[in-house]
């Protein structure tokens, strides 16, 4: 029964059309589909299409990027509302623009596609300095820091994401947390996150979600660390309990 | 209007001159000199063209003093004295060297003037931008313009994007001082070429000379005054007034200006210049009561809200296909471009700036034609997606002409930057609590000069819902306001003025700024309400 609202979202999604996108979840939820479903049957499957996409079309439009990604965040937050039980989160991360850096909408395209496929996003802002992105993954125990910088100077000076890895190398956490990073610099050297020591990059915010969503799946025993009961709440037996992120409004 | 065909020694060329121009201030205004001494009243007799066949105006009695019946008879003329009155073939045997400072056509007379002057009475005014720098020189006293040039930033070889040169300069103190003398450099070679060709003395003139008033970007007068660099590039100061102010101690020798006073009109912001402010002075923006945006669009657009009482100033970054700049097949609004492109049947109907056959390339104005009309022909989504995508060789907007082809990314590079001046109008508006009926005027500058489809920019969503009465579309709008605060007792003042009391607001650092940026990403009319 779920079939013609899935083709009616999808196109949604692929026309960036979000009122139409709203219109197809309201109709779910009236005709009773659980919000639960809204989001592992339709919402999350669109996201993972349209990375499928983005990985395929070299012309990717970023626009289009952006759109998508505003959709599929606004309409997994209306969901989340209305779950009956929170929902299992698949890993934390922590994300942030560098040091020196106002660009905020490459973090938030990001966090937008990592929210629509469960992943805990605690988001630190814009200017935030190397050592509160290490200082708030470990007191998160978050497997992954992503780091925005969308200037050459941010990108690649010393106090952006060199900085983070010197201080993961020095604090001995290079094991348990990596580094991602993104924005314009690395797109026009696509060798530059190795240079300033990460240990990923993606060309475009949705991309990211789908790198960060496989380094995170790539290390289950950071995942088994997540696994803590929250407060309040019974652990329901599955390996990870969602908790809304701090400081992450919509 | 008429049509010149100039056989030079480089090739035959094909010029429209508009009715009235002499032949050498239609050259001018193009990379094709003839060779000059004086101001073009026929006293140097340098500037000589061959008539060869076609409609001009008779020879003037300058003509007959400088030319003998000889050469009369072999049809030699000059070509500040000489008008076409209907198509005509001439010969420029010996042009002089062209240059890439061209004279800006259509500039309407400056305001204002300053009678009471003694000496020093000239003035230049300079607007220095990233890509351009446009300047004109001014008798004062008069208050009548000399000529005015317009030609390359040549910062451009250490990047053509802001940030590249403030991180050189930042880096390197020899690099610093390398990008403040290439633009000091080009300023004085564009004086220069006004002084030669249109005044016929330098060094005498630049010593008569006794005020220059630079308007710019603020990294632009970081960069030329070596001052302010490094907090242009540290967020924490962004929202602030930074200091440009030159500290060389030998500034008017630099310049070769004896008796100038330099000023650079202070910036409102981290990147809010005082071309801004000079735009706001052109079109007198600040009158009471009556509620006003100005729009500067660029690759950083600029925006002032005047509310009635209180002017807000923001800056957003949009990317350069305004410019023409990033696109597959882009380039600025030079000859060879098109520049508009209407719907014909199912196909396109398109113009190209100068008389040439060739297309070169698209410019601004005509990616935001090409958009509006695919997207009313319905082969282009609200979302940016082509309905039948174009594919590696792209979209051809007249058959079988490659220069002409549009790509999906270039859609994608005008949603946003339209998204982003589009997000930055709304959220001013909304800071203001005004809607867009509010408005008395809207004032529309920077990259497009007056080619902009006002309609097709509606569609598009880049202007907002108002009559095309209510739009004004002002060029070299910076330019003329530098002039203008150069022409008016007080008008640095007032420029210092406006600069303290503007209101700046870090516009795209709002969470609401992001949520209007993607909701106006969409191919659609702005909304009703901002």
């Amino acid at each position: 029964m779920l079939e013609p609202l899935i083709k009616a979202y999808n196109d949604a999604v692929f026309e960036t059309d979000r009122d139409a996108a709203f219109a197809v979840v309201d109709q779910a939820i009236a005709q009773g589909v659980p919000a639960e479903d809204v989001v592992f049957h339709i919402v999350i499957p669109a996201v993972e299409e349209m990375m499928a996409q983005l990985t395929l079309d070299p012309d990717a439009n970023l626009a289009q990027h952006f759109m998508t990604a505003q959709i599929a965040a606004e309409v997994t937050d209306k969901m989340l509302a209305r779950f009956a039980h929170p929902p299992e989160i698949i890993g934390r991360i922590v994300i942030g623009t560098a040091q020196g850096d106002l660009h905020s909408l490459g973090k938030r395209i990001v966090s937008g596609c990592l929210k629509a496929l469960m992943v805990e996003v605690h988001d630190l802002g814009v200017n935030v300095p190397a050592e509160r992105f290490v200082d708030a993954a470990v007191e998160l125990d978050a497997p992954v820091i992503a780091v925005s910088a969308m200037m050459a100077h941010t990108a690649n000076g010393p106090q952006g994401p060199r900085r983070v890895r010197e201080l993961l190398h020095a604090r001995g956490l290079e094991d348990r947390i990596k580094l991602v990073v993104g924005g314009a610099p690395y797109r026009f050297d696509d060798q530059l996150y190795r240079s300033v020591g990460a240990d990923g990059w993606a060309p475009d915010g949705v991309t990211a979600g789908k790198v960060i969503v496989d380094l995170i799946r790539a290390r289950p025993e950071e995942l088994a660390a997540l696994a803590l009961p929250l407060e309040g709440q019974e652990n329901s037996g599955r390996p990870f309990v969602f908790s809304r992120s701090r400081g992450e409004t919509a | 209007m008429p049509r010149l065909t100039l056989i030079a020694p480089d090739g035959t060329h094909r010029l429209t001159i508009a009715a009235g121009d002499s032949l050498r201030e239609a050259l001018d205004a193009t990379e094709l000199r003839v060779r000059a001494a004086c101001g073009g009243n026929g006293s140097c007799g340098a500037c000589l063209v061959r008539w060869i066949e076609g409609e001009v105006s008779r020879p003037t009695a300058a003509e007959y003093l400088k030319l003998g019946p000889e050469e009369r008879a072999a049809g030699w003329r000059l070509a500040c004295q000489l008008r076409l009155t209907g198509d005509a073939t001439l010969a420029l045997d010996h042009p002089a060297p062209p240059s890439q400072w061209r004279s800006i056509a259509e500039l309407p007379p400056p305001i204002g003037r300053l009678p009471e002057l003694e000496q020093h009475i000239y003035g230049l005014a300079v607007d220095l931008g990233t890509t351009h720098i446009r300047l004109s020189l001014l008798d004062r006293k008069s208050g009548r313009r000399i000529a005015s040039r317009r030609g390359p930033n040549p910062q451009q070889v250490h990047g053509a994007d802001v940030l590249n040169r403030l991180d050189a300069a930042l880096g390197s103190e020899r690099k610093a001082a390398e990008l403040a003398k290439l633009a000091r450099t080009a300023i004085v070679q564009a004086l220069r070429d006004v002084l030669a060709r249109d005044c016929g003395e330098v060094t005498p003139m630049m010593a008569e000379i006794g005020a220059a008033l630079v308007v710019g970007n603020t990294a632009m007068l970081a960069l030329l005054a070596q001052q302010g660099v490094a907090e242009l590039l540290a967020p924490e100061h962004w929202q602030s007034a930074i200091d440009c102010r030159p500290r060389a101690t030998d500034w008017q020798a630099q310049w070769y200006l004896p008796h100038a006073r330099i000023d650079l009109a202070p910036p409102l912001a981290g990147f809010v210049g005082s071309d801004l402010l000079a735009d706001l002075l052109a079109c007198d923006l600040c009158q009471p009561d009556r509620p006003a945006l100005l729009v500067d669009l660029g690759t950083n657009s600029e925006l002032a809200l005047w509310d009635g009482a209180r002017l807000r100033v923001g800056s957003v970054p949009g990317g350069p296909a305004f410019e023409g700049a990033g696109l597959r097949r882009g380039m600025p609004a030079e000859p060879g471009a098109l520049c508009a492109v209407t719907a014909e049947g199912d196909g396109f109907r398109c113009q190209r700036i100068g008389d040439t056959d060739a297309v070169r390339g698209i410019c601004g104005s005509g990616l935001i034609d090409a958009t509006a009309v695919l997207l009313a022909q319905g082969r282009l989504k609200p979302s940016g997606r082509f309905a039948t995508p174009p594919g590696a060789t792209g979209l051809a907007l007249i058959p079988g002409e490659e220069r002409s082809s549009l790509f999906a990314g270039d859609i994608d590079a005008l949603q946003r930057a339209k998204a982003a001046t589009a997000a930055a109008m709304r959220l001013l508006l909304r800071t203001a609590g005004l809607a867009w009926a509010d408005l008395s005027r809207l004032v529309v500058c920077g990259a497009f000069g007056h080619h902009l489809n006002l309609q097709h920019a509606r569609a598009i969503g880049l202007l907002p819902p108002l009559a095309d009465e209510r739009i004004e579309l002002i060029a070299e709008a910076a330019l003329l306001g530098c002039e203008r605060a150069l022409l008016a007792p007080g008008g640095k003042e007032w420029l210092g003025a406006a600069a303290q009391q503007a209101v700046s607001l870090n516009l795209a650092q709002s969470a609401d700024y992001e949520n209007l940026y993607i909701e106006e990403l969409r191919l659609r009319p702005m909304a009703l309400h901002p």
